[in-house]
C-alpha cells in the first residue's frame, strides 16, 4: 500500500471508532451518567484524596501538621483503643447479621402465607427501620436505663435481680447489638420476601408430588433458590454495620469504659475530640480498606462458584 | 396455597402478637408521650393511669422544635430531588444500557456506599467553609444527595427493569430519539417507582444525624435529629417531652410510608440485590 | 436544561449574600455572643434579659445571644474557628481560652482587667486566667464541687456528717442496703470529676510541678483507691457508670442515695428533697489536707472579631451589670467578682455560704499541681479519658489498671 493509502485507510479507521464512540448507545448513557458522577466527583472522589493525605499528617482541624508518611497507621497498630475496636465492629456486624437475618427469614416465610390483613403486617413490621435512629435510641434508653427500667421490672417480676444495662461493659454490648437487629430486620424481611417470591411454585409441587415434607422442600429449594441474593444481603447489611455510627454513639457515646466504641466511633472521637485529624482519617481508610476487601473475596467466591 | 379458614385465623392471631412484641418500643414510646414525666418516673403497672397531651403544647410552644422540623424538611426535600433527578437518569442508563462504562460505574457505586461518610466529613468541612455553607442547610443536602445515591439508582433500575422494552423500541422505531423513549414514554409510566424512590431517599435524609450533627451546628439550622437527641443530653430526666418529641418526628415519614408500601416489594429491592 | 436552572440557583444566592453583606455594614455594629448554659431555662432567659437590656442602651452596638449546649461542646468551637465562623465573644469551658490562645485565636484582655481593677475579683480568679504574661479571659464565675448530703437520711440512720474520708466511706457504707445507696454519681463529665476533687482534697492532682502526668503518683493513687473502696464496699449505685448527670441527681431526688457531688445550686435542682439537703465541710484527707476542685469560668474574645474594641466595651458592661445572671438566672457557681459575693442571693443561703466560706478558700483548679493553667489543659478537660477512668472504676474494675491506662493517655495528650 502507498503512504496515501495507508493514510486513507487510518483515517477511515479513525473516522470509524470515532463514529462508534459517538453512537448513541454509548453517548446517551454517558450523558445520563453525568449528574451522578459530577456529585461523586465533587463529594467523595475529592474527599478521599484529601482524606488520604490527612492521613499523612498529624494536623487538627485548626492547624494543618506535618507529613508524617505511614506514622498514624503505624502507630493505630500499636494502639490497644484501635484493635478494641477492630473486635467490637467485627462482633456488632457477625451478630447483627446473624440476628437480623434468621428474624428476616423467619417473618418472610411467615409473611408468604396466607392470612387476613397481611399486607397490613408488613407495614407495620417495618416500622423499626422507618423510625430514625434517635428515636429507638430514645425509647429503647428508656426500657433499659436503670435499675426501675421496663426491663428490671420485669426481670424482677421473675425474680431476678436488676441489670444495669447502660453500665456494665457486656451488658450494652448486648443492648446495642439488640438494637440494631431490632432496626435491621424489616429490610432483610423485605428482600428476602422479595426473593422468595419469585421462586417458581411447580418446583415445590413436583416436590411435593415426590414425597418432601416442608423441612425438606425448604432445605433443598428455598434455601438454594436465595443463596445469591442473601449473599449479597449480608454484605450490604455488614457494610451497614461496619459504617454505623448512630447506634452506639446515642445510646452511650461508645461507653461505658469505650466498651461500644466502634471504628466510626473512635474515627470521630479521633477528629473531634482529641483534635487529631490525621489519625481519624487514617482509622476510616483502614475501615474502607476492610470493607473493599471483604467485598472483593466474598464477589470472587460467588464468581467461582458460579462457574463450578 | 389457601389455607382452611381456622388455620387462617390463627396466622392472624400469631401475627399479630408477633408485630406487638416487635413494636413494642415503639408502642410503649407512643403510650408514654401522653403522661407526664412525674407518672413515668412513679408508675408501677404497664399500663397508664392518666392521659395528657402537656408534652406535646409544651414542646411545641417551649422548645425549637418546628425549627427543628422546619430544617429537617427543608434537607430531607432538597437532597430528594438531587439524589432522585441524578438516581433516576442513572439508573435508566444501568437498566437499558451496556458497557465498560457502565460496568465500571456499577462497581464504583457499590464502593460509594461502603464509603464511611465520616471519610469525607472533614476534607468537606474545609471546603465549604470558604463557601460559607457550614450552618447552611445545602451543604447537607449536598451531602445527603451523593450518600444516597447508590442505594436510589439501584431501585431505580430494578424499576426499570420492568418496565417492557417493547414500549421503547416502539418509540425508536418512530424516530424518537434514546432521551425521547426514556422522557415521554418510560417516564410517565414509572410514576409510583418513583414515588418509592423520592420516599426512600426522603426517609433516610430525614432520619440522618451524624452528617446534619456535624454541618449544621446552631439552633436555626438544626435539624430534627440532632435536636431531640440535645434533648437528650440535656434534659434527659424529661422523658415525657423525649418520648413526644420522638413520636411527631417519626409521624411524617411514617404517613409517608403507609402511602408506598405497596410499590416497595415489587421492583425495590431486586433492583439492589441486583448489585 | 437542569444545569443552566442550577446555575440560575447559584447565582441568585451568590447576589442575595452580596446584598445581605452591604446591608449589614449599614446597620449597628452586631457582636456575636455564645454563652454555655450555666443552669437551666431560667439561666437562658435571665442572659437573654440582661442582653437586651444592653441593647436598648446602646443604639450602636447590637449584641446577639445563643445558647451554646454544652453537650459536643469542644467540637463546636473547634469548628467554628476552623470554618471561620467563630463568635466576636463567648464563655466556654475552664481552660478553653488558654487552649484557644496557644493557636493564636483569642485576644488577651489585660485592658479590661486594668479597667475593672485586679482586686475587684476574689482570691486566685485572675492567676487561673494568666498566661504567657496575658490575660487571655476575664473570670465571671468560680464553678466549684462539693459533697452534699440529706441530713433526714444521715439522721434516721444516726449517722453525724462524715469530715473526714474514713467517716465518709464508713457512712456510705451504712447508709447502702441494695435499693438505696450511700452514693449516686454519674459516667459523664460530672462524674469524672470525682477524680480531681479528691486528687486535690488529697493535697495532689493529675500534674506534677513539671507539668508531667501524674495520675499514678501516691497521692494521686490514695484518691483513686479510696474512690474505689466506696465501689468495692457496694456504697455506690451501680447504674452509676452509665448515668448522666441528670439521671444521678434524678436518682438522688428519688430518695435513693444520700451523698452526691455538684455544684452549688444541687438543693434547687432537686425538687422537694432539696429542703433536706445541706453540704458537707470539705473531707480531711489522709494526710490532713482539705481540698476540692473548681474551674474559673471565663470570658473569651476571638481574634476573628471584626469589632474587637465594641466587644471589650461589652464584655466590661457585662462583668459589672451581671449579678442578675444568678438572682434571676440561678447560675450554677460562685460570682468571680468578690462584690458580688457578699449579695444576700448567696449569703441568704446556708449551703452557699458554707461554700463561699469553707471550700472557695481550698479550692484549686485542676492545672493547679503544675503551676497554672496551660493550654493542653482544654484538651485534657474535653477528652474524654477521665470519663473512661471514672467509668471503669463504677464499674468495679481494677483501679490500678484503669489509672495506669489513663496515666498514659495522659502522656500522650502532654506530649503533643
Amino acid at each position: 500500500m502507498s503512504s496515501r493509502q495507508q493514510t486513507a485507510v487510518t483515517g477511515i479507521a479513525w473516522r470509524e471508532r470515532a463514529r462508534q464512540f459517538t453512537r448513541p448507545e454509548i453517548v446517551t448513557p454517558t450523558v445520563l451518567l453525568i449528574p451522578s458522577l459530577c456529585l461523586i466527583a465533587f463529594l467523595i472522589l475529592y474527599p478521599i484524596v484529601q482524606g488520604f493525605w490527612y492521613s499523612l499528617t498529624d494536623g487538627s482541624l485548626l492547624r494543618p501538621g506535618r507529613f508524617v508518611a505511614l506514622g498514624n497507621y503505624v502507630e493505630l497498630m500499636t494502639n490497644p483503643s484501635f484493635w478494641h475496636s477492630v473486635r467490637f465492629s467485627i462482633v456488632f456486624a457477625v451478630c447483627n447479621i446473624v440476628g437480623c437475618y434468621l428474624l428476616g427469614l423467619g417473618l418472610a416465610l411467615l409473611m408468604q402465607m396466607d392470612m387476613p390483613f397481611r399486607g397490613l403486617f408488613r407495614v407495620l413490621l417495618l416500622l423499626p427501620w422507618i423510625v430514625p435512629s434517635v428515636v429507638a435510641i430514645v425509647s429503647w434508653r428508656w426500657m433499659v436505663a436503670d435499675q426501675s427500667a421496663l426491663f428490671n421490672q420485669i426481670i424482677k417480676a421473675f425474680g431476678g435481680s436488676p441489670i444495669y444495662f447502660l453500665s456494665d461493659s457486656t451488658w450494652a454490648v448486648v443492648v446495642v447489638i439488640g438494637i440494631k437487629i431490632w432496626r435491621s430486620f424489616p429490610f432483610m424481611m423485605l428482600s428476602l420476601l422479595a426473593a422468595l417470591q419469585t421462586i417458581d411454585r411447580s418446583l415445590y409441587e413436583a416436590a411435593e408430588i415426590d414425597g418432601a415434607n416442608r423441612w425438606q422442600s425448604f432445605w433443598h429449594i428455598t434455601l438454594p433458590d436465595i443463596r445469591n441474593i442473601s449473599v449479597i444481603l449480608c454484605l450490604l447489611m455488614t457494610i451497614w454495620s461496619v459504617n454505623d455510627f448512630d447506634t452506639p454513639w446515642l445510646l452511650a457515646q461508645g461507653g461505658p469504659a469505650n466498651a461500644t466504641e466502634n471504628l466510626v466511633v473512635l474515627a470521630y472521637r479521633y477528629t473531634f475530640a482529641r483534635n487529631d485529624v490525621g489519625t481519624g482519617a487514617a482509622v476510616s481508610f483502614i475501615t474502607l480498606f476492610i470493607l473493599m476487601a471483604l467485598f472483593t473475596f466474598v464477589l470472587r467466591l460467588q464468581r467461582e462458584d458460579r462457574n463450578a | 396455597m389457601r389455607n382452611s379458614p381456622r388455620r387462617r385465623g390463627l396466622l392472624s392471631v400469631a401475627m399479630t402478637g408477633i408485630v406487638i412484641f416487635l413494636n413494642a418500643p415503639i408502642i410503649l414510646m407512643v403510650m408514654n408521650s401522653f403522661q407526664t414525666t412525674e407518672d413515668i418516673l412513679a408508675r408501677q403497672s404497664l399500663w397508664p393511669e392518666s392521659l395528657t397531651a402537656i408534652n406535646y403544647s409544651r414542646l411545641i410552644a417551649d422548645t425549637p422544635f418546628l425549627i427543628y422540623l422546619k430544617n429537617s424538611l427543608i434537607t430531607a426535600a432538597g437532597s430528594t430531588v438531587f439524589a432522585v433527578f441524578a438516581a433516576v437518569l442513572a439508573g435508566y442508563a444501568l437498566a437499558r444500557f451496556r458497557g465498560s462504562l457502565l460496568t465500571g460505574y456499577a462497581r464504583m457505586l457499590l464502593a460509594v456506599q461502603m464509603f464511611p461518610i465520616i471519610l469525607a466529613l472533614i476534607p468537606l468541612f474545609l471546603l465549604f467553609r470558604p463557601l460559607g455553607l457550614i450552618d447552611n442547610p445545602l451543604s447537607v443536602i449536598l451531602v445527603y444527595g451523593v450518600a444516597n445515591l447508590p442505594f436510589a439508582t439501584w431501585m431505580a433500575r430494578g424499576y426499570f427493569e420492568t418496565i417492557p422494552r417493547e414500549l421503547e423500541e416502539a418509540a425508536l422505531i418512530d424516530g424518537c430519539s434514546h432521551y425521547g423513549a426514556f422522557f415521554r414514554v418510560v417516564l410517565p409510566l414509572s410514576g409510583p417507582g418513583l414515588a418509592a424512590v423520592s420516599i426512600f431517599a426522603f426517609l433516610l435524609s430525614y432520619n440522618e444525624y451524624f452528617v446534619a450533627n456535624v454541618f449544621l451546628r446552631s439552633r436555626d439550622a438544626m435539624t430534627l435529629p440532632v435536636g431531640i437527641q440535645m434533648f437528650m443530653q440535656q434534659f434527659s430526666t424529661d422523658w415525657g417531652g423525649l418520648m413526644a418529641a420522638a413520636t411527631l418526628m417519626m409521624t411524617p415519614t411514617l404517613i409517608l410510608f403507609l402511602f408506598i408500601q405497596k410499590f416497595i416489594v415489587h421492583g425495590a429491592v431486586s433492583g439492589a440485590v441486583k448489585g | 436544561m437542569q444545569l443552566f436552572r442550577l446555575g440560575l440557583a447559584w447565582g441568585a444566592a451568590a447576589s442575595a449574600m452580596t446584598i445581605s453583606l452591604a446591608a449589614a455594614n449599614a446597620a449597628p455594629t452586631v457582636l456575636n455572643f455564645w454563652d454555655m448554659n450555666w443552669g437551666d431555662t431560667a439561666y437562658v432567659d435571665a442572659a437573654k434579659a440582661l442582653v437586651d437590656e444592653f441593647n436598648k442602651s446602646h443604639a450602636d452596638v447590637q449584641v446577639s445571644y445563643r445558647s451554646v449546649p454544652w453537650s459536643n461542646w469542644y467540637e463546636t468551637y473547634v469548628t467554628a474557628i476552623a470554618s471561620g465562623s467563630a463568635p466576636d465573644i463567648s464563655t466556654g469551658a475552664g481552660f478553653q481560652a488558654v487552649q484557644f490562645y496557644g493557636f493564636g485565636e483569642i485576644l488577651p484582655v489585660d485592658d479590661v482587667v486594668d479597667a475593672i481593677g485586679a482586686d475587684a475579683f476574689s482570691k486566685g480568679t485572675l492567676e487561673a486566667v494568666k498566661w504567657d504574661g496575658h490575660y487571655v479571659a476575664l473570670p465571671w464565675m468560680v464553678d466549684i464541687r462539693a459533697i452534699f448530703y440529706r441530713k433526714d437520711l444521715l439522721a434516721a440512720a444516726g449517722i453525724n456528717p462524715p469530715t473526714t474520708w474514713d467517716e465518709f466511706r464508713a457512712a456510705a457504707k451504712k447508709l447502702s442496703n441494695g435499693s438505696t445507696y450511700g452514693v449516686v454519681a454519674s459516667g459523664d463529665s460530672g462524674g469524672s470529676h470525682w477524680v480531681p476533687t479528691f486528687m486535690i482534697s488529697n493535697g495532689a492532682g493529675m500534674f506534677d510541678k513539671e507539668r508531667n502526668a501524674a495520675v499514678t503518683s501516691e497521692r494521686s493513687m490514695e484518691a483513686l483507691d479510696f474512690i474505689g473502696s466506696l465501689v468495692a464496699d457496694g456504697s455506690v449505685n451501680p447504674s452509676s457508670a452509665g448515668y448522666s448527670s441528670d439521671d444521678a441527681r434524678g436518682s438522688f431526688q428519688r430518695n435513693e442515695a444520700a451523698f452526691i457531688l455538684s455544684g452549688p445550686n444541687l438543693p434547687e435542682l432537686v425538687g422537694a428533697t432539696g429542703a433536706q439537703t445541706a453540704v458537707l465541710p470539705p473531707l480531711k484527707g489522709p494526710h490532713g489536707d482539705l481540698g476540692t476542685v473548681n474551674w474559673v469560668n471565663n470570658i473569651m474574645i476571638y481574634k476573628q472579631s471584626k469589632h474587637p474594641t465594641e466587644a471589650k466595651d461589652f464584655l466590661r458592661w457585662w462583668s459589672d451589670n451581671q449579678l442578675a445572671l444568678w438572682t434571676k438566672g440561678n447560675a450554677n457557681g460562685i460570682p468571680a467578682r468578690a462584690e458580688y459575693q457578699k449579695d444576700p442571693y448567696f449569703q441568704g443561703r446556708e449551703h452557699v455560704a458554707d461554700i463561699i466560706k469553707n471550700y472557695l478558700p481550698v479550692a484549686q483548679p485542676m492545672s493547679a499541681t503544675a503551676g497554672g493553667t496551660f493550654p493542653a489543659m482544654n484538651e485534657v478537660d474535653g477528652d474524654g479519658f477521665l470519663r473512661t477512668l471514672i467509668q471503669k472504676i463504677w464499674q468495679g474494675q481494677s483501679v490500678a489498671d484503669a489509672a495506669r491506662e489513663a496515666q498514659a493517655h495522659l502522656e500522650e495528650l502532654l506530649k503533643k
